[in-house]
């Protein structure tokens, strides 16, 4: 029963997340947003690549930078999402306090909501992916892809991050309008430490340790072996991660899960009950 | 002499943005009002009657479909800017300005917007906050305040421009009776205490529109159903009597109505006393015995029984036909 | 009150800062976002070019860029869309029935939220300037802040212009802003020169003052990479920026009266919950 009213709560969270992203117009509209923002932030990265090597895309970093941006968008728009919703709900709508009281478990109507923001990313990712490969010339072959690897590294990347919402979303409890501040930082350091768009051993020795310690670092290779297993052996020096096997890979990114999930859980709990003690949970910030 | 507001044949239709989310509404329809200077005016009538649109429409937020409205003898079309240099707004359950600001720094903000001087809006802010019990809370934040407490800021909030024409829409929405009595005790006292200075006021609470206003309004499906002081108001149904019982928790309510010598007929049932309240008014006094003896049928019985004069409830019960708010 | 028209707007705009000058020293977390976060995209763009081996000079683009963005999101969200905000929070009616300009209350949104902004800008710039040993050109020390000035003037403007749409918007009104987030910095070149676009697209791109206000100080940081990278030369860049300056304050005044006499006509001015 206690799990069917979960599900109830999960269900109801993210058609109310659906709403919220997509009924503000008419459903092309909607398309045309939910393509266009995506593929205009992977431009940027192109046309600084472009630059350089006078037009030439064909090459293996390249496509490795682009998948890597692609899948990115996952982790800014979750992350992002959770203390959103929290954000919203508190300072705009002003229902947070009622869904708080509610007899639901509230990390359970955060992930409801963060549902549809991934199943709208996936969408804005399968564009993106699409746009380099007929437009571009990104390397991805379906026929080449390595689906265990691939699907395996996708559901529990998106567990992983999903999860490191939860403790942002907590944190954005306790913090003032401009707490926004938090996913922009959370979502930055990754970008820059996590082999997203560059392989993590451009970076100095002691940002290499801390990369090293980010499952989404775990995450992007995984991603890339998976959907091009060529384009890592084809890669000039190494990712970074070149000594892990494929298995050692996804090892290590579900460990890395099991991890956040303890200290996620920790941190909301912690957030939750400070919140509560010093009255936040209702407070408005907006300036 | 000029009056304070003016309103001429306004009409306001609210369209749907797709013709799929429904029907237009007609908010106001051929409403004609005329607001005299130093008049504290009220506006009664039930949700949706269409007293908070023709309050954004004087207060120009808002214009009108057809018809035309003028404030101060300013058309609130075309001279606007004029308009709201003599006006301000005051809703009930506002949360406006800003939770991180305390109750002062709040207050100066909006002055500013009128443009008031510092020394002069300081002085006038010290003043309403110590009028209103609020001087120990200057300097709290307004995230802090009760709600009795942030409505009694949000008055301040627009009387401290000293507008002369102000519009208070419901602003004892929601507030205990304490605070309700600051806010009303303050609202007669600044009407009076200058010449010129006009209220129009929106409430749903007959008993405030009764002590508070010198002439009251009645408005339903955006028509001004009567205008005029409470006591010719209430004498539209002096020919009628008004009964009230209250009775042991009654199912059927059905016939009483159909009574001869009852005209109209509301009841209202409490559950957690497990009684019902009866209201007639009544075109023949005699129809009291029939309604007793119907009670009786019933098998209910009698708790209490008053006969009363009318009140503003009555008149707003005859003219717009909807029962206890 | 019978103070004049200017010293009315004038209380206006002090007023309105006010509360985000107050809300910068209140809620002091948003020094550690505002200073340190934003450094998390440049360095990753920074890498990048590290990585590629572009020449030393498109690392102080990215910089350049990366500081530019404090003002756009400034813009975007701080100003234009704040008037969404208002409008659920309940402060916008309040606003619009005060005897004072539109511009007066998104020009006092923008000079309190300043501070702020301005700190993000030149924390992004000097952090990055020394994380990545860049070395700027100071030659025209004059001209870098009257570039920057009118820039700046041209693109608050602007900004009004698009405050103006907020009026009427629903919820409407964060997605325009987030969809004006990324293809922005794609148009204006923000991590990139703009003239990587082609001649038309970033001539287009120019409308938007960031274009050409970028691209003026890039030039004016880096002289030598006029010819190569740089698009059109400064002074007649500096010239179209002045132009947009009065054309988008121009603009902004109309366009902010006939939104607001739309929303008023079909009453969606004051319409919560779009």
């Amino acid at each position: 029963m206690a799990v069917s009213h979960d599900l109830r709560t999960f269900k109801n969270a993210a058609w109310l997340g659906w709403q919220m992203e997509a009924n503000w117009t008419d459903p092309f509209v909607f398309a045309i947003y939910s393509i266009v923002k995506p593929i205009a932030g992977s431009l940027i990265l192109v046309f600084m690549y472009l630059v350089i090597t006078n037009g030439e895309t064909q090459t293996p970093f390249f496509s490795y930078m682009f998948i890597g941006n692609a899948f990115y968008m996952f982790v800014a728009e979750v992350l992002f999402g959770v203390t959103w919703v929290i954000h919203d709900d508190r300072e705009h709508y002003m229902t947070l306090k009622q869904v708080y009281i509610a007899p639901i478990k509230f990390y359970t109507y955060i992930f409801g909501r963060a549902a549809i923001k991934i199943a709208i990313t996936t969408i804005g990712v399968l564009v993106t992916l699409l746009f380099g490969v007929l437009v571009l010339g990104v390397e991805i072959d379906i026929g080449s892809v390595d689906w265990l690897v691939f699907i395996s590294a996708l559901i529990v990347g998106l567990l992983t991050i999903l999860i490191m919402g939860l403790a942002l979303g907590g944190i954005t409890f306790l913090t003032a309008k401009h707490g926004q501040g938090i996913n922009e930082g959370i979502a930055g350091v990754f970008y820059v430490l996590s082999g997203v768009i560059f392989p993590i051993t451009v970076l100095p020795g002691w940002a290499q340790t801390i990369s090293h310690l980010l499952p989404v670092t775990y995450w992007m290779e995984a991603l890339r072996r998976g959907l091009s297993p060529d384009l890592m052996a084809s890669l000039p020096g190494s990712s970074g991660l070149s000594d892990f096997s494929n298995l050692g890979i996804l090892l290590t990114l579900a460990l890395s899960a099991v991890a956040f999930f303890f200290i996620s859980t920790a941190v909301f709990r912690y957030a939750d009950r400070t919140a509560r003690r010093k009255g936040k949970i209702d407070w408005t910030t907006s300036y | 002499m000029q009056p304070a507001v003016e309103v001429k044949g306004l009409t306001r239709v609210f369209e749907p943005k797709k013709k799929k989310e429904g029907k237009s509404v007609t908010a106001l329809n051929n409403v004609d009002l005329r607001i005299e200077s130093g008049e504290l005016f009220g506006l009664l009538g039930p949700n949706g009657a269409g007293k908070t649109t023709l309050l954004k429409i004087l207060s120009t937020l808002l214009l009108p479909t057809a018809g035309k409205a003028y404030v101060a003898g300013f058309d609130v079309e075309k001279d606007f800017t004029e308009v709201r240099k003599r006006i301000n707004m005051v809703s009930g359950g506002e949360i406006s300005g800003y939770g991180l600001l305390t109750v002062k720094e709040n207050l100066w903000m909006f002055t500013q917007f009128y443009g008031m001087k510092n020394s002069v809006a300081k002085q006038r802010i010290d003043e309403m906050l110590a009028q209103f019990g609020l001087a120990d809370k200057k300097d709290e934040k307004v995230r802090t305040l009760s709600t009795g407490q942030r409505q009694k800021m949000n008055v301040i909030r627009g009387f401290v421009t000293d507008p002369e024409i102000i519009f208070l829409d419901e602003p004892t929405l929601g507030l205990d009776v304490n605070a309700s009595r600051v806010i009303r005790d303050f609202i007669v006292d600044w009407v009076q205490a200058k010449k010129n200075r006009t209220v129009l006021l929106t409430t749903h609470y007959m008993m405030e529109a009764d002590q508070l206003c010198d002439r009251i309004a009645i408005i339903d499906d955006g028509r001004i159903l009567a205008c005029d002081i409470p006591e010719n108001l209430k004498k539209l149904v002096k020919m009628n009597r008004t009964l009230k019982l209250d009775v042991t928790s009654l199912q059927d309510t059905t016939k009483f109505s159909s009574l001869p010598g009852v005209e109209q007929f509301t009841f209202q049932d409490d559950a957690e006393r497990n009684q019902t309240s009866l209201k007639f008014i009544l075109t023949d006094e005699s129809a009291v015995t029939e309604i007793i003896s119907e009670v009786q049928r019933k098998g209910a019985r009698i708790l209490s029984l008053q006969k009363t004069e009318p009140t503003l409830e009555d008149v707003f019960i005859k003219m717009v036909g909807k029962g206890f708010e | 009150m019978s103070d004049s028209w200017l010293v009315t707007n004038l209380r206006a705009i002090r007023g309105r800062a006010y509360p985000r000058v107050i809300g910068s020293k209140r809620e002091m977390s948003w020094l550690f976002f505002d200073i340190t976060l934003p450094l998390l995209t440049v360095s990753a763009y920074a890498y990048i070019y590290k990585y590629i081996q572009a020449p030393s000079e498109f690392v102080g683009f990215v910089i350049l860029g990366g500081a530019m963005t404090a003002f756009w999101l400034n813009i975007l969200w701080a100003m234009a869309s704040q008037l969404y905000w208002e409008k659920e929070i309940g402060n916008l009616q309040l606003y619009l029935i005060a005897p004072i300009s539109r511009m007066s209350i998104l020009a006092g949104m923008a000079v309190g939220g300043l501070f702020m902004t301005s700190i993000r800008a030149a924390a992004t710039m000097v952090i990055g300037i020394l994380l990545f040993g860049i070395t700027l050109s100071l030659a025209s020390p004059g001209m870098l802040i009257l570039v920057f000035v009118v820039t700046m003037i041209s693109l608050y403007g602007m900004g009004m212009m698009f405050a103006s749409l907020y009026l009427l918007l629903g919820r409407e009104a964060y997605h325009l802003s987030n969809l004006l987030t990324e293809p922005v910095y794609l148009a204006s070149g923000m991590y990139f020169p703009v003239r990587a676009l082609g001649f038309w697209a970033a001539a287009g791109a120019s409308i938007i003052p960031m274009t050409l206000g970028l691209d003026a100080l890039r030039q004016l940081f880096y002289p030598s990479s006029g010819s190569e990278y740089g698009f059109l030369p400064v002074n007649t860049e500096l010239a179209i920026l002045a132009v947009l300056c009065v054309a988008f304050l121009w603009l902004s005044k109309y366009s902010l009266a006939y939104m607001e006499k739309l929303g008023k006509t079909t009453g969606r001015l004051t319409l919560r919950w779009q």
